[in-house]
């Protein structure tokens, strides 16, 4: 099933997926989406304001991300600095917020699946793990 | 009797508390471990991609540090592993 590019008619919400949401999650108007190309969402996406994320911001977001799940951020800050500030290192070097602990393989698809936060609850470190962890420990199971 | 690699990332803390494990195992046994750093030297990297058939089926099928490898028999482990493994893996060739 391929992804594709989605915009809403109403309020301009962007998405990019095999079917596109049923309500918009920002106007809520029902049924409000309607198929564009690649190059008419990059248009809208690339003209939209200019949004950074430093480090410091970057970890808010993923404290957030983890607030009421079954996992957390590693209480360890000395771990999770590093990390992150390998996360962006990679970002600035190689173009996306690539894994600190794995490497690009230099296939877009597949390289997607390691960018930070990647869907680490299939990790065989994490996934059935009582102290499961990510792979690199970013991510810890709540005790 | 070729070198052993070591796959590792300068900001992955897995390696970062493989390193001394790596030193104590190079002076107790003799063995050499080719320490390379794979995000912020792209030759690393490309050396580390062109083992990717040998090395992913390893690694949850991708390719993650720490790993080391053996070129010569194309076995690798991955990941934070004790020094006695380690140990046994490095010396079982
Ligand atoms: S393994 Fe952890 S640090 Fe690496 S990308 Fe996934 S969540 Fe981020």
């Amino acid at each position: 099933m391929k992804k594709r590019y989605w915009r809403c008619f109403v309020c301009n919400d962007i998405h990019y997926g095999v079917a596109p949401p049923e309500l918009c999650p920002t106007c809520k108007v029902l049924n409000a989406y309607v198929e564009i190309s690649a190059d008419e969402a990059r248009g809208i996406l690339g003209g939209g304001p200019g949004i950074t994320l430093t480090p410091g911001e970057f970890r808010a977001a993923i404290e957030r991300f983890a607030a009421g799940q079954e996992f957390e951020v590693n209480p360890d800050r000395e771990k999770v600095g590093m990390l992150i500030e390998g996360v962006f290192a990679n970002e600035a070097n190689h173009g996306l917020k690539y894994c600190p602990c794995r490497l690009c393989a230099k296939d877009w698809e597949e390289d997607l699946k390691i960018v930070c936060p990647c869907n680490f609850t299939i990790h065989e470190t994490y996934k059935g793990v009582r102290d499961g962890e990510c792979w690199c420990g970013l991510f810890v199971r709540r005790k | 009797m070729a070198d052993l690699l070591m796959f590792h990332g300068r900001e992955c803390p897995h390696c970062k508390k493989m390193m001394p494990l790596v030193e104590k195992l190079e002076q107790e046994s003799g063995v050499r471990i080719d320490k390379r750093e794979v995000w912020h030297d792209e030759k690393n990297a490309d050396l580390m991609r062109s083992y990717r058939s040998a090395l992913a089926p390893k690694c949850g099928g991708q390719l993650r540090v720490p790993t080391f490898f053996n070129p010569d028999t194309q076995d690798a482990i991955c990941g934070e592993v004790e020094f006695e493994k380690l140990k046994e893996w490095a010396l079982k060739r």
